[in-house]
């Protein structure tokens, strides 16, 4: 092969450096910060509304403080005079009470009530339950059919490097106070299994490439797999941007947040199954010679 | 794992295109009568609009009603059989356990009564002077389920007259129900609906004022007060009418209130539908009944749909021993007179009294001449409603979405057209970049959009947001399989080896990678199927499908075309 091959192993040790810092980092937003959770995890009541006439947020902040509502946040979309009101979690009567309350001070400017969702506290911290385990149990699975696969080398580098990715977008997350819900936790596990799809095939060639090069060294066939698949990866990559860019730019609503979300996870996923995952199965191979 | 006979291949490459498009049709015809009866997509809540409501029966309440009417039974059982005690109650903290307080030694002969009579019940301790009982654990979790079960057919039985499309009532864990009412948007009213509560009532009729003195009263006040009884519909149509219609319960209490002077003491005006009538709109005759004394459905053991020995529907129903008791009384006190089977207001039936009745079982025969697939279903309702009478379970709201229809529209419409907008980037790109490689790519991606669409047809999936993001991505996932293919064929071919080789070996040499990345993918899937709940487990759904069919696509299809290029090629030359 004359190709010329790009030396992605020299650069290892700053990259791994540069990711554990990130991932410090990550974890200590997370901790100063917190999640901005959503109702689906926060329990609670969001309300979208929309008005055919222009109306201020200004007078659904003053509505909604004669309603006797003592916390709300109204957050307006743009130019649609499309409202999102995030309130504690209002028990049935009360809700009905709001919307219909709603209906008769803003019949003048064509109010329509577009979504609600009310999410019992104890159904947000038993849905927030579930979603860690959906994580856990995933990385598991992972784990375990890596180890199968491939050898148990591998195995460490794969769930090492898609914890990295899943730190570092919730660390964004975190640190963007963007909400946090069920479509989040979606958009996160479509990350870990593209990031993982990324990996796996860099982990393939690299197995191919031991039982083809037997006389070369560790580190040489994993640089020459990672610039064999390199266009691959490249060629993807593009090619769910622009998915993901579809989805970011034409659609919105939930579909945005959940592009969002895929976009950092396409950028950090296909970096660390680059920089991450392959230097750790070298690292952990030398470990166990030694 | 590739069939190498060509005429199979192509069988089966054709059998599935067709099949998929026999299924997938229906969903890009909306209002044809030709796909009339078929199955289209299941859009979820979140892009059609509709309801969609998490409730907890309230389990703990239901078996402490039955641990209470257990401990009466028992009292009641070892009176008859002359057994005595000090007392018979809860365990203070555990509303599972029964505890009877002995009193002379007669611990054996309760045990054996106990045996006799209560084998539901075990001994979980046993002291010298007192018992411990309790539920089996498989019958109280059992009862549980029995509980849930009774609560979700009255809810659809409310539901069905609320008249949806198309409802999703399904009990969530041990005790939570799930109801989703595509299409709804009046989200009120589909709860009031759902918490109300059939109340039965045996009341005798009081029968000195003539049914036709009462029908004068009842039009004098409606006319003189300008008011009606209206359906749901009506009601709303008719806002602004010189006749102000009204729901039968606003209904009924406006006619007593207005009664009030005319009508003797403690008795109650109330209506039931004749039978050639429709509705009680339609028709409804007037009844009288004393309030002071009744007989609630709380006395019922059990109630089901049997017939008559001329095989009209009736239902069947059983008292406990209180009711029973009660029955009997107001039978013997009501010889040769009316009693009303009331439900929620409305009279049933009022059979004439012949004698006193002193038996546990009771029927209401419904004997209308109309429709036996109608009398049955009101027979099914009814013994629902005295089953739901019978088991009081309070319904706990946890959790509800709300979608009006215009958003769902509106993001289904810019779904779609970003799912366009970036399907239509992709296949440009992939014939920019690939050429005729990209055409094979591209006729793979679009077949595998089709297998989709088919599978979540048949699957009967609902496809929600999420669902829609995960077509879109499966879509760029998919293009990966083709890109690792043509890559590897790319490499052979750079190696210097014939076209036909390449492809042979870049197939063989991308599957490993394909299978590999796609299987774990699809063990994640399978996890949010289990843990996620709602739009994470439609997400789930889809990109499995999508990557079932992106592998017969991109490895299967692709493959069988390009292997049919290189034979017309080498038939060429």
């Amino acid at each position: 092969m004359i190709k010329k091959q790009i030396n992605f192993l020299k650069l290892t040790p700053l990259f791994l450096s540069i990711s554990s810092l990130l991932v410090i980092f990550s974890f200590f937003i997370i901790a100063k910060n917190g999640f901005n959770y959503g109702v689906d995890f926060a329990g609670g009541t969001e309300i979208q509304v929309q008005f055919n006439q222009p109306v201020t947020d200004a007078s659904i902040r003053q509505f909604l403080s004669t309603q006797k509502i003592k916390n709300f946040n109204v957050q307006s979309f743009d130019e649609k005079n499309e409202f999102l009101i995030r309130l504690d979690a209002l028990s049935d009567l009360k809700l009905k009470k709001l919307t219909s309350n709603f209906k008769s001070t803003f019949s003048s400017k064509g109010f329509v009530m577009r979504r609600v969702d009310s999410v019992g506290p104890q159904i947000g911290s038993e849905l927030k339950k579930k979603g860690l385990l959906a994580l856990f149990y995933s990385l598991l699975i992972i784990l375990i059919y890596v180890g199968l696969r491939f050898d148990y080398e591998y195995a460490p580098g794969a769930v090492i490097c898609l914890f990295h990715d899943v730190v570092i977008t919730l660390g964004i997350f975190s640190l963007l106070q963007r909400e946090v819900n069920l479509q989040t936790l979606a958009a996160v596990l479509t990350i870990i299994g593209y990031s993982l799809n990324d990996t796996i095939v860099t982990f393939d060639r690299i197995r191919e490439n031991i039982a083809l090069y037997r006389d070369k060294t560790f580190s040489w066939i994993i640089n020459s797999s990672l610039n064999d698949v390199l266009s691959r990866t490249i060629l993807t990559s593009l090619t769910t941007s622009m998915a993901v860019f579809a989805m970011y730019f034409w659609a919105d609503g939930v579909i945005r947040d959940f592009a969002f979300t895929l976009g950092i996870g396409v950028i950090v996923g296909t970096y660390s199954s680059i920089y991450i995952a392959s230097p750790l199965v070298q690292f952990i191979t030398k470990f166990k010679k030694t | 794992m590739f069939i190498e006979n060509k005429k199979v291949r192509w069988i089966i490459i054709f059998c599935s295109i067709a099949l998929a498009l026999y299924i997938a049709l229906p969903n890009f015809y909306p209002k044809s009568d030709f796909f009339s009866g078929k199955k289209k997509i299941n859009y979820g809540l979140d892009i059609q609009g509709g309801i969609y409501l998490v409730m907890k029966a309230n389990v703990e309440e239901a078996m402490h009603a039955r641990m209470q009417k257990k401990i009466s039974i028992l009292k009641s059982d070892f009176k008859d059989e002359e057994i005595k005690f000090k007392s018979i109650e809860f365990k203070k903290k555990s509303l599972s356990k029964i505890i009877i307080q002995l009193s002379d030694n007669n611990k054996d002969k309760v045990k054996k009564t106990l045996k006799k009579i209560h084998n539901d019940l075990q001994i979980l301790l046993e002291k010298p002077s007192s018992l411990e009982l309790s539920y089996y654990e498989a019958s109280l979790s059992i009862y549980k389920k029995q509980v849930v079960e009774q609560s979700i057919e009255v809810v659809r039985n409310r539901i069905d007259a609320f008249g949806v499309s198309e409802p999703q009532i399904t009990a969530q864990g041990s005790d939570r129900i799930l109801i989703q009412l595509p299409g709804v948007e009046n989200a009120d009213q589909a709860k009031e609906l759902i918490h109300r509560t059939a109340t039965l009532n045996f009341r005798p009729v009081y029968e000195e004022v003539t049914t036709d003195t009462l029908q004068k009263w009842v039009s004098k006040v409606e006319t003189k007060n300008k008011f009606s009884l209206g359906t749901e519909k009506s009601i709303r149509l008719a806002k602004n009418a010189k006749i102000h219609l009204l729901k039968y319960r606003q209904y009924i209490k406006q006619i007593n209130r207005n009664l009030a002077s005319k009508l003797p003491k403690n008795t109650k005006l109330i209506f039931q539908k004749p039978p050639n009538a429709k509705t009680l709109e339609a028709g409804r005759i007037p009844f009288l009944i004393k309030t002071d004394n009744d007989l609630s459905g709380a006395y019922l053991e059990t109630a089901r749909v049997g017939s008559n020995e001329y095989g009209k529907p009736q239902v069947n129903f059983r008292f406990n021993i209180q009711g029973q008791k009660r029955f009997a009384k107001m039978t013997a006190a009501n010889i040769q007179k009316r009693v009303a089977i009331v439900l929620d207001d409305i009279v049933q039936s009022a059979p004439v009294i012949q004698e006193e009745i002193n038996s546990p079982t009771a029927r209401i025969t419904l004997g209308s001449a109309g429709d036996i697939k109608e009398t049955l279903k009101e027979a099914n309702f009814l013994a629902t409603a005295l089953r739901a009478g019978a088991l009081p379970v309070q319904l706990e709201q946890l959790e509800e979405r709300t979608v009006g229809p215009s958003l769902g529209s509106d993001s289904i419409k810019k779904g779609k057209l970003a799912g366009m907008i970036g399907g239509l980037l992709i296949l440009l790109f992939i014939l920019g970049y690939y050429r005729g490689l990209g055409v094979v790519a591209n006729i793979a991606l679009t077949l595998n959009m089709l297998f989709i669409i088919a599978i979540l047809t048949s699957l009967q999936a609902t496809l929600t947001l999420p669902g829609v993001a995960g077509i879109i991505l499966t879509i760029g996932m998919a293009v990966d399989a083709n890109i690792i293919i043509f890559e590897r064929i790319k490499e052979e071919l750079a190696k210097g080896a014939g076209f036909r080789s390449s492809v042979r070996n870049g197939f063989s040499q991308a599957f490993a990678a394909i299978f590999d990345a796609n299987i774990t993918t699809a063990a994640v899937c399978v996890v949010l199927m289990y843990f996620g709940s709602g739009p994470v487990r439609g997400f789930a759904v889809t990109l499995i499908s999508g990557i079932i069919t992106s592998l017969f696509t991109s490895v299967f299809i692709s493959r069988s075309i390009l292997e049919m290029k290189i034979l017309n090629q080498s038939k060429r030359t």
